[in-house]
């Protein structure tokens, strides 16, 4: 049945909840190993930019919405992923992760995640995120988070993560019924807007950002001892999901997006030598050719009341 | 209910001492009607510019555009002048013409209720008195009714909650933590002066608007003496802005490349004054220039940039009692908030019930959208003029110039309803439909109609608001007082669409106008 996206709208802003809504001092924090934390540190690490990026994803999608119902349900996602990374954030300051007040780095691809976002999210058609995203959310939510609760034992991460995949949940459900809706356009618009509006350069280097991006986060969630066959579960979901719907299938990116994360998850497909060789070669991509990370990136905090610097004069 | 029958009727009872309901006084004293009481609840007159007196408050419209024709001021101190100086025009007016002999303050209507067998309107009032008149001027304003938005938690704030419309002079935002929650015409007007006083401010957007630069000027004293001695010099100054401004309608009205010409100076003052492009990202707007109302200001954005200064663009998700929390789960605490969220515009409804001809109720009329003819008659309620009312507004020129034309319209309809004797004046139901099926038909092509939400529109998109047209087209249709589109009736009891012969018209004053049946598409002349 397709979803009501007004009802969903009102359902979103009735559901919001806040960083100061979780006693960050609670007892529990101690409940991580000293095994676990460097590799917790770094997989919490990408989370956060990982949602930061979705972030930026929705805020590029409330633009090319259709409706201004969508248009403000992409609002508020954009905002949720935002809180997910603050709340990811704060889970990191709970167990002494975060150096002072930095912000943990991100890493190079990443940074290329950032920057092609800056420069093309915008211009992209609706049908391009609107397909990553939810493969994305679908990986994220599917497999990363549950192998982080089965893994982390500490009650207050497990409150965090109960609140992000309930909001998640409801990501899910607008991503897919909107693929429905992109997919029950008239078959020569998708094939117009596919091959016209989407191959473009913006898209190709897209592709050539994504696929690294992809197999640096899948190698080093393998390398903490992520099984496999989450991953495979985790896509398979994504396909179900996606197969239900007979206007989603019709959608040329979801097809394409299907047959990429069939390749992802299969570690013996020679598609891992091209996209691992590509990991390689971003390690060796000098930072100097990046430009200043964006203004966007400084709204991420890990307090749940913001601290605002006064000016010096009012401050005295 | 009891019928003051004692009293005898005013012509006019006039409801709201704003800019209409004076403006509408002045031409009826000019026109030789002395017989008129003026209604305000307030305690002083000016309507919104009494109540808008935010630091910062000032008109879009240059003042030479932005005042009457008929009370020409040549002493306007700037180009665009603040809501003191307005204030202080409005009260001038009041002097010039002696008008405060008219006006009953404290007076709050509480209903009107049109009295089909004497042709008269009783206005009953809060305090219990009534008045009667033959004609009656809603001018009670669109901006009249300002409250605190439907925020989640707002009366959780244990802070202080302004509204623009209600300023607080007592308030001293030195040195405090204060939030402004929108981002419209108020606002941007309010920010750079708040951003000054304020330890640190923080603005709350949900849209953003497109931002014009604002040509300000202080009037030099040439100028002033110039209009002092030739009233001809301010008013071909005047017709000048006019036309700048007509101009503009090609841009803001219709989708054109003039659009395109406007949002590409919109875009160039965003360049030149905001560099970083997250922050120009987070201030474009993504709705078509003219759309929703355009801004006008050099010291918005720059104000924005201050180190004290910050731009929130999170949905707000709630108001705790420190402050506010938005949806990427962060609170910001404040000692003050300021809401310039904007007025309880009625689109739908009418500030107190309005009973026309067999009891009809107006509120029940307009509850999917205002409709009238030629914005200031709606059939069924006879002898009710409306100053800005349904389809009168404007979106590139000044409110005033199109209240002027509503004012003579008035005026004229006025002296007809007196110098025929006329008992009722009663726009038809058809003509009224037919008008208003082409003025939406014309909507649809209108930038507001192009797909952004904004209060020009209902919840259900109906444009009951804007005027889809030029000023100058505006004028020339208020400019005839066509009474074959009126069901006409005499004190005699006679009405135009019985008899060929109806009413008895006077020739004196209206000499264009003979009778009914011979002068079915007369026009009475537009002095």
């Amino acid at each position: 049945m397709a979803l009501d996206l007004d009802a969903m709208l009102v359902k979103i802003s009735e559901r919001q909840w806040a960083l100061a809504d979780i006693d960050w001092e609670a007892p529990g924090a101690e409940q991580i190993s000293a095994e676990q934390w460097p590799g917790l540190k770094a997989f919490m690490a990408d989370l956060v930019w990982i949602e930061n990026v979705g972030a930026r994803g929705f805020a590029a999608m409330a633009r090319m919405a259709p409706t201004e119902t969508l248009a403000d349900i992409y609002r508020y996602f954009h905002a949720e992923e935002q809180r997910h990374a603050n709340a990811e954030l704060a889970l990191m300051k709970r167990w002494g992760m975060l150096d002072g007040d930095d912000l943990p780095e991100p890493n190079v691809n990443i940074r290329m995640a950032i920057e092609w976002l800056d420069r093309y999210a915008d211009d992209m058609p609706l049908s391009v995120l609107g397909t990553v995203i939810p493969m994305l959310e679908v990986a994220l939510d599917g497999a990363l988070l549950k192998f982080l609760l089965d893994e982390v034992h500490d009650p207050v991460c497990h409150q965090v993560f109960e609140k992000i995949n309930a909001d998640e949940s409801r990501h899910l459900a607008v991503d897919f019924q909107v693929l429905e809706m992109l997919g029950n356009a008239r078959l020569r618009r998708l094939l117009i807007e596919s091959v016209g509006k989407t191959l473009t350069p913006g898209l190709l280097i897209g592709a050539l950002m994504y696929i690294p991006l992809l197999n640096r986060m899948r190698n080093n969630i393998v390398g903490m001892g992520l099984q496999e066959e989450r991953l495979y579960a985790a896509m398979h979901r994504f396909k179900n999901v996606g197969e239900r719907s007979s206007g989603t299938r019709r959608v040329p990116t979801y097809q394409v997006l299907k047959w990429h994360a069939d390749m992802v998850v299969n570690r013996r497909h020679p598609y891992h030598l091209l996209a691992n060789s590509m990991v390689w070669a971003s390690d060796r991509v000098p930072a100097r050719i990046f430009g200043p990370i964006p203004t966007w990136f400084k709204e991420l905090t890990s307090e749940p009341v913001a601290v605002e610097t006064l000016p010096a004069a009012v401050a005295s | 209910m009891t019928r003051p029958k004692a009293v005898t009727p005013h012509t006019t009872v006039i409801i709201g001492a704003g800019f209409a309901g004076l403006g509408t006084a002045i031409r009826l004293l000019q026109s030789g009607i002395e017989d008129f009481v003026i209604l305000e609840r307030g305690s002083r007159v000016g309507g919104t510019w009494r109540d808008n007196t935010y630091p910062g408050a000032a008109c879009d419209i240059p003042s030479l555009l932005y005042s009457y024709s008929f009370a020409l001021n040549p002493e306007w101190s700037r180009g665009y002048s603040g809501s003191a100086e307005i204030l202080g025009y409005i009260d001038h007016m009041v002097e010039r013409f002696g008008l405060l002999r008219f006006i009953r303050f404290h007076t709050t209507v509480t209903a009107a209720t049109f009295d089909a067998a004497a042709g008269v309107w009783n206005v009953e009032t809060e305090d219990g008195t009534a008045y009667r008149g033959r004609t009656a001027v809603m001018a009670a304003g669109p901006l009249a009714n300002a409250s605190l938005p439907d925020i989640r938690g707002i009366d959780t704030f244990t802070g202080v909650k302004i509204h623009s419309a209600r300023w607080d002079h007592s308030y001293d935002f030195a040195g405090k933590r204060v939030a402004v929650v929108g981002t419209g015409a108020s606002a941007v007007q309010i920010i750079p002066e708040l951003a000054g006083v304020a330890a640190q401010l923080t603005v709350y957007q949900r849209t953003p608007g497109w931002v014009i630069p604002r040509t300000d000027y202080r009037t030099p004293w040439w100028t002033k003496q110039l209009y002092r001695r030739m009233p001809t010099a301010q008013r071909a100054a005047r017709e000048g802005l006019f036309w700048v401004h007509e101009t503009m309608a090609l841009g803001m009205v219709w989708s054109t490349p003039l659009t395109r010409v406007i949002e590409q100076i919109a875009g160039a003052h965003l360049r030149r004054q905001v560099r970083d492009p997250w922050l120009r990202r987070q201030l474009t707007p993504d709705f078509r220039a003219g759309c929703k109302r355009m801004l006008v200001s050099n010291d918005y954005y720059p104000a924005l940039q201050r180190p004290n200064s910050k731009l929130v663009t999170w949905p707000i998700a709630t108001i705790s009692p420190d402050g506010i929390r938005t949806s990427d789960g962060i609170e910001r605490q404040f000692d003050a908030i300021v809401f310039a969220t904007g007025f309880d515009i009625t689109k739908t409804g009418t500030p107190f019930p309005i009973t026309g001809l067999d009891g009809r109720l107006l509120a029940d009329e307009w509850r999917h959208g205002a409709q009238a003819y030629k914005s200031v008659n709606v059939s069924g309620y006879p002898n009710l003029f409306f100053t800005f009312g349904p389809n009168s507004g404007p979106g590139h020129n000044s409110a005033l110039v199109y209240m002027e034309s509503q004012i003579e319209y008035i005026v004229r309809a006025t002296k007809t309803i007196v110098d025929r004797e006329l008992l009722m004046l009663d726009v038809r139901g058809h003509v009224q439909h037919q008008y208003n099926v082409r003025m939406q038909e014309r909507l649809k092509h209108t930038t507001w109609n192009s797909g952004c939400r904004s209060w020009y529109l209902t919840d259900d998109g109906f444009n009951g608001a804007m005027y889809p047209g030029f000023a100058t087209q505006y004028a020339r249709q208020m400019g005839e007082l066509r009474l074959a589109d009126y069901v006409v009736t005499a004190r005699s009891g006679k009405r135009s669409d019985d008899t060929e012969h109806v009413v008895e018209l006077p020739r004196r004053r209206l000499p264009a106008v003979r009778t009914l049946e011979r002068t079915r598409n007369a026009r009475v002349p537009h002095r």
